[in-house]
């Protein structure tokens, strides 16, 4: 199989990351309860995974709070900063992680439309409602295009307004640069299992806000107080932490530490132009942006004939996993026209290689042209 | 004699720990002893006696903020006082 779907998650690994989940579920018990090895050995993996996010996000490790994945550390953040009846501002790429917590929150949603692969134009968007919102929140880089959005810029309009924004790094965390101090934003969060290389059911939230917890219970902390404690991450980290997941996400840290995040930006970003180069003239509409700050790791396509499930399920058969639908994003496809058919993603990896998405190019454009069949 | 300096939760003594073992102080991370807090669970970072005023300046000067410091005498714990 070639996987072309880590915008999903990142099923191509380091194999460091299973070996220290194993290791993990041999040896680790439960942090910050005991005070034995067992437990001490845990309490030191999760800090060291803490420290590890610190330094690539530019933040102290205190700010740094483990979540089950990036939905979680969304709500989590939304539910800090939203009260019903707020004015929230979002781009139009946003993901429903973003956009259900917030009508579950009774917030009055304002969307900041703009042209797909457009930055000037998203700044601008945001820029002229801003005044108007009590809070922004806002994508790096959408799921379903890959279309970067200025985030520095838009962080900084919000600064210079004294709007609270809350980011959603999904898609650009262990990829793109994010530096909490320089956004100098309210929340960061993102997946652990997607650019992080860590397992499933690991996720990040970077507070730079007063926090509010949505799980109560034991922290191994502050025990005779009836509330949850004041101080991060134990706030916001009720009950026992993945610890396997973290031993994990820690080992998929070192990877991005190793490799260094400019030489993963430019292997996806190296990806995602020599796939568009091999589809190119299969008669899709494919969405893609010859200006490479626009665009980061995801090419989305309709087929000639527009039925997108059909092409996904011939690509699945010839052995190439994609996928296809509205990934989860229906107002990125109301934004870009593409809500009737969706669209197919393809979403590339570092660890694959360029022979690999040259087979799948060729694979797909010879079942595109020949009417879903090899 | 160990002195032990005690932090509201487990991360601020991981954080401390660290930091004072980069600047060449050895510590590590203990749980509280029994009648020493009120306030449930608490972790203590241990270090030297003598290396403890070095320590609380290495703290401070990196803006950790600590809780009660405690002095082993015996097998009794005495505050100290700064």
């Amino acid at each position: 199989m070639i996987y072309l779907d880590s915008a999903a998650t990142s099923l191509l690994k380091p194999k460091s990351v299973g070996l220290a989940m194993e290791h993990a579920l041999r040896t680790m018990a439960s942090p910050s309860r005991g005070g034995y090895s067992a437990a001490m050995d845990a309490a030191e993996t999760v800090y060291a995974c803490r420290e590890a996010a610190a330094a690539l996000f530019h933040c102290e490790s205190e700010q740094v709070v483990f979540t089950m994945n990036a939905t979680h550390a969304l709500n989590l953040a939304i539910h800090a900063l939203v009260k019903p009846g707020m004015r929230i501002l979002i781009s139009g790429y946003e993901h429903n992680a973003v956009l259900r917590p917030l009508i579950a929150a009774s917030a009055d949603v304002v969307v900041a439309r703009s042209p797909l692969f457009d930055r000037a134009a998203a700044l601008e968007a945001f820029r002229s409602r801003m005044g108007e919102c009590d809070a922004v929140v806002c994508t790096h880089v959408s799921n379903v295009f890959g279309f970067v959005l200025p985030i520095e810029e838009i962080a900084a309009e919000c600064k210079r307004q004294g709007v609270p924004l809350i980011v959603d790094a999904s898609q650009s965390a262990g990829a793109l640069p994010i530096d909490l101090k320089a956004l100098d934003c309210a929340f960061i969060a993102m997946p652990g299992h997607k650019g992080l290389m860590g397992p499933q059911g690991t996720g990040i939230l970077l507070c730079n806000h007063a926090t509010l917890p949505l799980l109560h219970g034991g922290t191994g902390s502050d025990s005779r107080r009836r509330t949850m404690p004041e101080l991060l991450p134990e706030r916001l980290e009720a009950g026992t932490v993945n610890v396997p997941g973290i031993a994990g996400l820690l080992e998929g840290l070192r990877y991005i530490q190793l490799t260094g995040l400019e030489r993963i930006r430019l292997q996806e970003q190296s990806l995602l132009c020599f796939f568009e180069g091999c589809v190119r003239d299969s008669g899709a509409k494919i969405f893609f942006s010859a200006a490479p700050e626009a665009q980061h790791a995801v090419l989305s396509l309709i087929p000639g004939n527009g039925n997108c499930e059909q092409l996904a399920e011939s690509l699945g058969r010839a052995g190439i996993a994609v996928r296809s639908g509205l990934h989860c994003a229906p107002l990125a496809h109301e934004t870009a026209g593409t809500s009737e058919s969706g669209t197919v993603r393809f979403s590339f990896s570092p660890l694959l290689t360029e022979k690999d998405v040259g087979e799948a190019g060729r694979k797909t454009k010879e079942i595109l042209k020949n009417n879903y069949s090899l | 004699m160990p002195a032990l300096i005690m932090f509201r939760s487990l991360t601020y003594a991981q954080r401390a720990a660290r930091s004072l073992q980069r600047q060449g102080i050895p510590a590590d991370i203990t749980k509280a002893p029994q009648g020493t807090t009120d306030k449930g669970c608490t972790y203590c970072v241990r270090v030297a006696d003598q290396r403890l005023s070095s320590s609380l300046n290495a703290l401070r000067n990196e803006g950790i903020e600590h809780g009660r410091i405690l002095q082993q005498s015996g097998s009794e714990y005495r505050e100290v006082r700064l």
